[in-house]
């Protein structure tokens, strides 16, 4: 286990590197330009905020740095591998390897109770049952008592914490969080950001947001301003 | 994904009800056609088992020759079993009582398959025997010990033989025969026969050697005797090709029904797929974001698909055993045999149809979802590349061509049926369209309830026709069985005329003519004259031989009919008999001594008989000419007896012969029959109006199998139905909880959705009533040769059927989407 304090003392290791990256979409108007020539080095352990107003591109921007979408151009290097020249496969073999999600809206499986969730990162990659860790970080979020409740026996906030332990469940090196807590109350809100760098303090994850909140983005060591596809200097 | 992941998907995805339809609709295709193959099967084989029995061997030799000894040598080399029978007509003599009967000379092997059926006494229940007669001994039917006034242990005359009566014979397995050849059998030894001395040049004999044994030694005895032209190996299958063939035309058209009923369950199948894959998308975009590739998915959902698959087979399987049980209690009376235990092709058939139903219905949807992008997660409104139409399309439309030909076993039927469904299609889609498109409106015209069930009709055309297509067709089905069931039988009859004789009776000896005729002329109202009738057969035309003559001058049209030399009943009298009409020439006069024939119409036309044509006829070896006096036409309804050939009354009046007439009767003078039989009890009487009533019941008793058939294909139509409606429950729940949530009342939702229903199925009865009508009116006219009419009773009953059928499935299928809380629509929830 590592700490983000060990990234203090050593040369801190290259997470994410963008270079020139460009996302271009047709529409019936003629060409829309999303992202323009976004360059950004994201380093080990890192917690990193996105913000930008609706439209500035935020969001197709961390789809891109996670492999779950390409670029139309330019360079997206995650963990060294060059997941711009990749297909879809080799991206989720990536994502599977090095990358945990938490979204707005939970996305949870509604067939699998709390447990199965959390389980299925690892269930997909082939590893043996991992449901005694699955386990401890249910009980880490405070859901001992829920693992087999199905999400729409959840509020809200059980469901995303649910989704938090899920995300930590492979052990990632980055993690990508998209309005985490857009769906949520105050104060559930406030209960998942505080959880969510806990854990991240405690797994020395580097952490990749999207947010309109600026709690959150304060909570977060560096800020990444966008404003029309382009990173504010 | 590993094994276990998979299979707790696909279970949680059965226990929550999301892939029930489509459980169903594979359960509905596999037990459709496992129902009716193993009904087929179990019969086929039944009738197989029996029909060796009616060759009395497992292949014969016939022949009118007398069977080469070479043949019996080559049969006994392969270790076959043999026995040899002759069949002939003869006088049998009692002091100085005499019959004309149909002898049966027999060897002690005889029979190598099926019973002999013996009795002590006359008209008593009979039991089977291993033994055949004894040298100097012979066995009578019942009816001949009156007949001859004869008992057991007396003796009668076969020719110059006397052979004493030892038993009663009651059946025997291979009796067949002609329809004619109804006179009473007897049974005596073989080696009996030289001393009758009944066979002479010129005898008409039937020799038979009778074998059985090991398929594979019977076929190639086959290839290696000399048969042709003289002698005819017959085999189980040709001895009854009308039972073996009619099975698998049976089954043929059975499938083809059952296939539809296939059909409409994979098109159920796919929508339910569709509805199944499009609520996963969000599923596998979580999925792929957590690592899962697109061939994880791939195989993945295919895995459960086939998962969910195998259940519903093995449930079809179940269920498909089940319905064949009922089909055979509804046929019971109709299946004279036991029916043994079923082999497992009618099992295979049906798993293998849903497994094909599955591939080719749902696979495409199924494996859609690896194109489902990760972004998904993120981005809600991102759509999914649509499903490409030629992949659905025609994956669906290989495995229904594939399915059709397998199961009619032909690519000329599989060609007709689709040329017919897609012409049914073509048309019934036309009128359905056309119909929604009267009124068209404009918004969604929510003042009331109708109106906005008619906008909601415009909306969703292309899913309406559909729906007035394939219930149109269901029910159009169902009512040109109904109209045919009772309309061949009523509409037959009523061509017929009132009174019209509904009885024959045959096998009158020349001795009992004047007792019979004066009995039936006392007792009954409407009764014929009594016609003598022989057997012979055409031997030559203006002294040109008979089959050369047909080279010649047959017509084309008529190259199916019986040949020219085909053995023919004869008839002679002196009178034009009433319900025949003179096209060409003239009756003789009644007195004359001449030797005249007159010809019916067709039969003259079919081989250019005219005026003045001399003929020859070959009877029992003897010949006689005459020559064309007339040529007549037939009233074939009237239930006279009717003849092709009459000849005047010196050609024939000393041949001996039997005769025949027709007379009606009520049913309270029944009675009459049993005093006509009681003393005359080797005639044969045949009650025309019990054999109606016998074909009536047996074409309802087959038509309740129909539609059986039918029924599935409804329960399919139905299952479409639920599929539609569930695969637009997304956008209907959505508009519905918007007009809720601006003021409209849950009566406006309910009232909108049953009157959608209803004009839907409103609709589909009309169309239904249409092609019932023309469809009825078309077969009526061009293949049973009946007037066609029009049924006005179906035109209300057509439509009310469509719009109940239709209004209670689709609001059962709704009844969430009349209580859709507005809320719904504010949380975005489904």
């Amino acid at each position: 286990m590592r700490s983000s304090l060990y990234g203090l003392f050593f040369m801190a290791r290259n997470v994410l590197l963008v270079e020139g990256l460009r996302k271009v979409v047709p529409t019936a108007a003629g060409e829309l330009v999303i992202l323009d020539g976004i360059d950004l080095e994201i380093n080990d352990g890192e917690s990193v905020a996105i913000v930008g107003a609706s439209g500035s591109g935020k969001t197709t921007l961390l789809g891109i740095l996670a492999g779950l979408d390409t670029a139309t151009s330019g360079l997206v290097k995650l963990m060294d591998s060059e997941i711009s020249g990749m297909d879809e496969e080799a991206r989720a073999v990536l994502r599977g390897q090095h990358v945990g999600f938490v979204f707005q809206s939970f996305q949870l499986l509604t067939s699998l109770t709390a447990l199965e969730n959390v389980m299925l990162p690892v269930e997909l990659r082939g590893d043996a049952l991992a449901q005694d860790q699955a386990v401890e970080l249910l009980e880490k979020v405070g859901l001992a008592d829920r693992l087999d409740h199905y999400p729409r026996q959840l509020s809200g906030g059980e469901q995303q914490r649910v989704a938090i332990a899920r995300a930590f469940a492979s052990r990632p090196t980055i993690l990508f969080a998209d309005e985490p807590t857009g769906n949520l109350d105050t104060a559930n809100g406030e209960k998942i950001i505080d959880l969510l760098f806990d854990l991240n303090s405690e797994f020395g994850t580097t952490i990749v947001l999207v947010t309109h909140e600026s709690r959150l983005a304060d909570r977060c060591s560096r800020t990444i301003k966008l404003t029309a596809g382009k990173v504010d200097r | 994904m590993n094994f276990a992941f998979i299979r707790k998907l696909a279970q949680r995805d059965l226990k929550s009800g999301e892939v029930a339809l489509l459980l169903i609709s594979l359960v509905v295709a596999v037990g459709t056609v496992t129902s009716i193959s193993l009904f087929v099967d179990r019969l086929h084989q039944a009738l197989l088992a029996e029909s060796a029995s009616f060759l009395a061997a497992d292949r014969q030799i016939s022949s009118s020759r007398q069977i080469p000894e070479e043949f019996l040598l080559q049969a006994q080399a392969r270790e076959l079993d043999t026995s040899q029978t002759m069949v002939f007509s003869s006088m049998v003599f009692a002091d100085d009582r005499n019959q004309l009967v149909s002898v049966k000379a027999v060897d002690s092997q005889y029979p190598l398959r099926g019973e002999l059926i013996i009795t002590d006494e006359p008209f008593l229940r009979g039991f089977p025997t291993d033994s055949v007669p004894q040298r100097g001994e012979i066995w009578l039917d019942s009816r001949l010990f009156p007949a001859l006034a004869v008992e057991l242990g007396d003796s009668i005359e076969v020719g110059l033989a006397e052979l004493k009566i030892t038993n009663v014979l009651v059946a025997e397995p291979d009796k067949g025969g002609s329809f004619f050849d109804l006179g009473p059998r007897v049974l005596m030894n073989l080696a009996d026969v030289p001393s009758t001395d009944v066979v002479q040049p010129g005898s008409r004999l039937s020799y038979r050697l009778l074998l059985a044994g090991d398929d594979q030694q019977l076929d190639e005895l086959k290839s290696e005797l000399d048969l042709e032209p003289n002698y005819r190996w017959v085999s189980v299958a040709e001895s009854s090709p009308r039972i073996g063939s009619a099975l698998d035309r049976a089954e043929s058209f059975l499938l083809l029904g059952g296939l539809l009923a296939v059909l409409l369950a994979g098109v159920a199948v796919a929508l339910s797929a569709h509805r199944y894959a499009t609520r996963h998308f969000d599923h596998v975009a979580i999925l792929k974001t957590l690592g899962a590739t697109p061939g994880q998915i791939f195989w993945g959902y295919l895995s459960i698909l086939l998962l969910i698959g195998s259940f519903a087979i093995s449930i079809g399987l179940l269920v498909g055993g089940g319905l064949h049980l009922l089909v055979i209690e509804l046929l019971a009376s109709l299946i004279p045999v036991e029916l043994p235990a079923p082999g497992p092709r009618p099992f295979l058939l049906g798993a293998a149809t849903g497994f094909i139903c599955a591939l080719s219905f749902a696979v495409p949807s199924f494996l859609h979802l690896r194109n489902v992008s990760p972004m998904r997660v993120i981005r809600r409104d991102l759509g999914v590349p649509s499903l490409s139409r030629a992949v659905s399309y025609g994956s669906a439309i290989v495995g229904s061509v594939f399915l059709m030909i397998w199961y009619t076993k032909s690519l000329f039927l599989t060609a007709w049926t689709l040329t017919g469904l897609i012409s049914v299609i073509v048309v019934f889609g036309s009128i359905a369209l056309f119909l929604l498109r009267g009124g068209r409106v404009v918004g969604m015209q929510a003042r009331s309830g109708l109106k906005l069930a008619l906008s909601g009709l415009q909306r969703r055309r292309n899913e309406n026709t559909a729906q007035i297509l394939i219930f149109g067709l269901a029910i159009m089905l169902l009512l040109i069985l109904l109209l045919l069931r009772t309309a061949l039988i009523t509409e037959w009859r009523s061509q017929v005329p009132e009174n019209a004789a509904n009885h024959f009776v045959m096998n009158i000896a020349s001795e009992e003519v004047k007792d019979i005729q004066a009995l039936i002329d006392s007792n009954v109202g409407m009764g014929d004259m009594l016609y003598p009738m022989i057997r012979g057969r055409l031997e030559s035309v203006n002294e040109i031989p008979a089959k050369q003559w047909a080279k010649q001058n047959r017509r084309y049209e008529y190259d199916r009919g019986p040949r020219i030399t085909s053995e023919r009943n004869l008839t002679w009298t002196a009178k034009q008999p009433d319900n025949n009409a003179i096209i060409s020439g003239e009756w003789w006069e009644e007195e004359t001594e001449d030797y005249l024939v007159s010809i019916e119409q067709e039969y003259a036309e079919s081989f250019n008989f005219e005026v003045g044509t001399q003929l020859t006829f070959n009877i029992g070896g003897k010949v006689v000419s005459a020559r064309v006096s007339n040529i007549r036409s037939l009233e074939w309804e009237s239930m006279s007896p009717n003849f092709y050939v009459i000849f005047s009354p010196n050609v024939l009046k000393d041949f001996p012969s039997t005769y025949m007439t027709s007379f009606y009767l009520e049913k309270d003078q029944k009675l009459f029959l049993n005093k006509l039989l009681s003393e005359h009890p080797t005639i044969t009487v045949i009650e025309i109006d019990a054999l109606i009533e016998q074909v009536q019941k047996i074409v309802d008793q087959v038509s309740q199998a129909v539609e059986l058939v039918l029924a599935l294909v409804l329960a399919s139509g139905c299952l479409v139905l639920v599929a539609s409606i569930q695969s637009s429950r997304d956008s209907r729940l959505a508009e519905h909880a918007l007009v809720r949530a601006l003021g409209g009342t849950r009566r406006l939702v309910g009232t909108s959705l049953f009157s959608e229903f209803l004009i839907l199925g409103f609709f589909a009865g009309v169309v239904a009533t249409v092609g019932a009508e023309v469809t009825v009116a078309l077969l009526q006219s061009q293949v049973f040769e009946l007037g066609a009419e029009v049924h006005w009773w179906i035109w209300p009953v057509g439509p009310a059927v469509g719009a109940l059928v239709i209004s209670a499935v689709g609001m059962f299928g709704s009844r969430e989407l009349v209580n859709s809380p507005p809320v719904n629509v504010l949380r975005g929830v489904s």
